[in-house]
């Protein structure tokens, strides 16, 4: 009888929640669909009906930033809303997608409709995309110089017109360029030791990573976070784009172009010689150990591996690879580390503006006084420095107006995407190691420009395509490179043909059509 | 006919009525308004156009998936795995309910069905971690464990062959409690008096379980089963994907139509692509359900779910 109550009791909870979460289910969904059904057409939205142009009203803003939320986020977000509610009487409330899965979470939130102003957007982070689909509102220059005087100074014309898509702007971008080639992060101290030549090309990178692996106990001599789906990963960006001074137009998909064809003639990167000379170099590597055997499902951090001492090199762009040696440098000073160069003699690329940037959300009713806290967080020196570095004295120490140093609080406050507000009041870290700005220096040197750096493709016609090529990429491209297939030859040309069978070729004639009208264009 | 009609009734039976209203809400609000959805896949959606806005397109968004020529494959993955999971997962747990049910011992019964219960709580990207760490080349347990006895390593993450196995018997591992609980319940139902007279007549413990506690599970295991056979379609997306990731090495003995769709279509953002598979998959699954349960009625009309 007991039984039977106690159980009667445990249904009617069941129930109860059910109810509950019913109701709660039913009240969001009416949200939903509400905020996607009426989202703004880009620019009929504009000025025009300047109902909240001014600063009358208060407004909370809300920002979607890609990285992980740093832990003395309220502190400072408290600090920079005293500050911005001074100057445009709003306050900014940030979300953060953590780096773990934010690729999938991006594109929810904005099919989802959620509600939030600006958006971190960036070449790599679905800018194109986002906006081909109309996920962004379009920003007018009237807009732009109205609401944001400061930045519609200091930016150059040219970061302007190359964050445009089909010749309309919905991206803010960042105001600093650099180069966005990749390079290697080793440790000297295992190349002194077994006394190699310093690594400044992929013989001499080779010949390093087999010694380590060969030589060390417990080491993985190169190392790479393949389980999260990249396609295109750091190491084929050096040895064969650098290397060959080609550009991949997309890196979801194998196809591209010299940089010094003017004609722009789209090729397919792994049917080329340079292809297959490049998986026999890997085959020795993989054969010679110098990455584990099970790399492809690798979940851990690449960077905390080598911090550990359990990698002794991996792949990243140049900044990255900085900050990481500074880090290692003030934590671990027994351990050297040095940035090396695959392809220091070619030709280099220059981050085109949008690298990074801030949009506006298409639906945002907030759109004026968005724009007017981007403004304030890339060109305002007190606003930027606390978006940028956090409270002065806790997260940094300021040193003159252009340089910073490190504090105990640092990594508090760091590790997201606030680079959309890059500017040239970035401050440098004052331990920025001086071997990181000559490889920058030397490459700016480098840099080349070419007609087509701002070409974006729009795949509407082939999203089939794409997205089979992908996944072929994913599934024999991948574990070919790794060299976890024993047979190169007979890889090389099942990818091939499964490439085919995806539709690469109508892939190509699409973009190949493209390019030509672009340009044809200019 | 009918005196009292139909808000009589309703009075009548408000109390069941009640307790019946959380189960028609919950899949109006989360089964029947989204259907609506569908129309998702023939649509080239656009964020300007939403849901009913945006372009009609026909059958584009299925070219996709029939195209690739992985359709088979995935599909032949998930119906496969699932009717492993759906055979191997229920002979265990009606052994261990029947065990459970047989035990002496409270204590004994108690601890462990409670350790049989554990991994259903553990979820799956824990999972996924925990086979990494047992099974990975370099430092995984299992090799350690090989090679300190002398024997070669095995290469689990690069070898397809091993997965079926792998996967089959760690959703066995993880269903195994809660599936038991259902099983020993239908068993703590059936008429004790049946017990007794077996027994009276001299029959053993084999015999007691074999003609009197197995036929009396009959109509609980055809509800179970004929409920997963709907879903017969869907693959267990936590499980696949956080056991094999992006491993292109394994996807050929791996890869189900769920984390197939996921990996094509999450970084593209296609919605229509992605609703035109999960139309795929309800259509494919509400064949299924018809003919089982239309088989279950041919052998049996009481056992039919309708």
């Amino acid at each position: 009888m007991r039984n039977k109550k106690s159980f009667m009791l445990l249904f009617a909870l069941v129930l109860v929640l059910a109810t509950v979460l019913g109701a709660c289910g039913s009240s969001s969904n009416g949200g939903n669909t509400e905020a996607s059904d009426s989202p703004s057409n880009g620019a009929a939205e504009t000025p025009a009906d300047g109902g909240n142009a001014g600063t009358a009203e208060e407004l909370v803003i809300k920002m979607l930033l890609v990285g992980g939320k740093p832990i003395d986020y309220d502190a400072v977000f408290a600090e920079l809303n005293k500050t911005l509610k001074e100057k445009v009487n709003a306050t900014v409330e940030a979300e953060f997608l953590d780096w773990a899965d934010w690729t999938q979470k991006y594109p929810l939130k904005f099919a989802a409709g959620e509600d939030f102003d600006i958006a971190y957007t960036a070449n790599w982070a679905f800018y194109n995309d986002q906006a081909l689909k109309g996920g962004f509102l379009e920003l007018t220059d009237d807009m732009l110089s109205e609401y944001m005087p400061l930045t519609w100074k200091a930016m150059p014309k040219v970061a302007w017109e190359q964050s445009k898509v089909n010749g309309k702007q919905y991206m803010v971008p960042n105001n600093n360029p650099e180069v966005t080639d990749k390079a290697v992060l080793i440790r000297d101290d295992l190349r002194k030791k077994y006394n190699l030549d310093p690594v400044i090309s992929p013989e001499t990178f080779a010949n390093y990573a087999k010694t380590v692996a060969a030589n060390e106990k417990g080491i993985n001599a190169y190392n790479a976070k393949a389980a999260d789906g990249w396609k295109w990963h750091e190491l084929d960006q050096i040895l064969l784009e650098q290397q060959n001074e080609w550009n991949l137009v997309d890196y979801s998909m194998p196809l591209a172009y010299k940089l010094d064809d003017a004609a722009g003639k789209v090729f397919n990167v792994y049917d080329t010689p340079e292809f297959k000379q490049l998986l026999a170099y890997y085959k020795d590597l993989a054969d010679n150990n110098a990455w584990s055997k099970n790399v492809v499902s690798n979940k851990n951090d690449v960077w905390q591996d080598m911090k550990a001492g359990k990698t002794a090199s991996y792949a990243h762009n140049l900044g990255t690879l900085a900050m990481n040696l500074a880090e290692l440098r003030r934590e671990q000073p027994e351990v050297e580390l040095a940035i090396a160069d695959l392809t220091p003699d070619k030709k280099k690329i220059a981050a085109i503006s949008t690298q990074n940037g801030f949009a506006i959300h298409a639906p945002s009713k907030k759109a004026e006084r968005s724009l007017m806290v981007i403004d304030l967080l890339q060109n305002d020196k007190e606003i930027h420095d606390l978006f940028m570095y956090g409270v002065a004295g806790t997260h940094y120490e300021p040193v003159g107006d252009d340089k910073f140093n490190a504090t105990a609080g640092t990594p508090n406050y760091t590790g997201f995407s606030n680079w959309g507000a890059n500017s040239p009041l970035n401050r440098k870290d004052a331990s920025y190691p001086a071997e990181a700005d000559a490889i920058a220096a030397a490459w700016e040197e480098k840099v080349y420009h070419f007609d087509l750096e701002t070409f974006v493709f729009n795949d509407a016609n082939v999203k089939n395509e794409v997205a089979n090529v992908g996944n072929v990429m994913l599934r024999y491209a991948i574990p070919l490179e790794y060299g976890l297939i024993p047979d190169i030859e007979k890889g090389h040309a099942d990818l091939i043909k499964q490439l085919q069978a995806a539709g690469i070729d109508k892939l190509q004639q699409e973009l190949q059509k493209q390019i030509d009208e672009f340009l044809g264009g200019k | 006919m009918n005196r009292r009609g139909f808000w009589g009734d309703v009075r009548k039976y408000r109390t069941l009525l009640l307790m019946l209203a959380p189960a028609v809400l919950f899949f109006l609000v989360f089964a029947y308004v989204p259907m609506a959805g569908i129309v998702l896949a023939f649509k080239q959606y656009n964020y300007g156009g939403g849901i009913f806005g945006s372009p009609w397109n026909g059958l584009d968004n299925f070219r996709f998936f029939f195209e690739s020529g992985n359709a088979w494959m995935v599909t032949r993955n998930t119906a496969l795995y699932n009717i492993a999971f759906i055979i191997v997962n229920n002979v265990l747990q009606i052994a261990a309910a029947i065990l459970l049910f047989e035990a002496v011992g409270k204590w004994f019964r108690k601890i462990s069905q409670t350790f049989m219960f554990l991994p259903y709580f553990i979820s799956w990207v824990v999972v996924g971690a925990i086979a990494y760490n047992l099974f990975n080349y370099d430092v995984g347990t299992l090799n350690v464990m090989l090679t300190a006895i002398g024997l070669e390593p095995v290469d689990i993450y690069n070898t397809p062959s091993y997965w079926p196995f792998i996967l089959v018997l760690v959703s066995a591992w993880k269903t195994l409690g809660y599936g038991s609980v259902m099983y020993l319940a239908a068993i703590t139902g059936i008429d004790t008096e049946m017990y007794e007279a077996a027994e009276i007549d001299g029959a053993n413990v084999f015999q007691r379980i074999f003609r009197i506690t197995i036929p009396n599970l009959y109509p609980t295991l055809i509800i179970l089963a004929l409920l997963a056979i709907g879903n017969i379609f869907r693959g267990d997306f936590g499980m696949f994907y956080n056991m094999v990731g992006n491993n292109g090495l394994l996807f050929s003995a791996t890869d189900v139509i769920d984390t197939f769709v996921f990996r094509s279509l999450t970084t593209s953002n296609e919605i229509g692509l992605s609703a035109a598979a999960g139309f795929y998959q309800s259509v494919l699954g509400f064949a299924t359900i018809l003919l089982a349960n239309y088989a279950v009625r041919k052998y049996d009309k009481d056992h039919a779910l309708f």
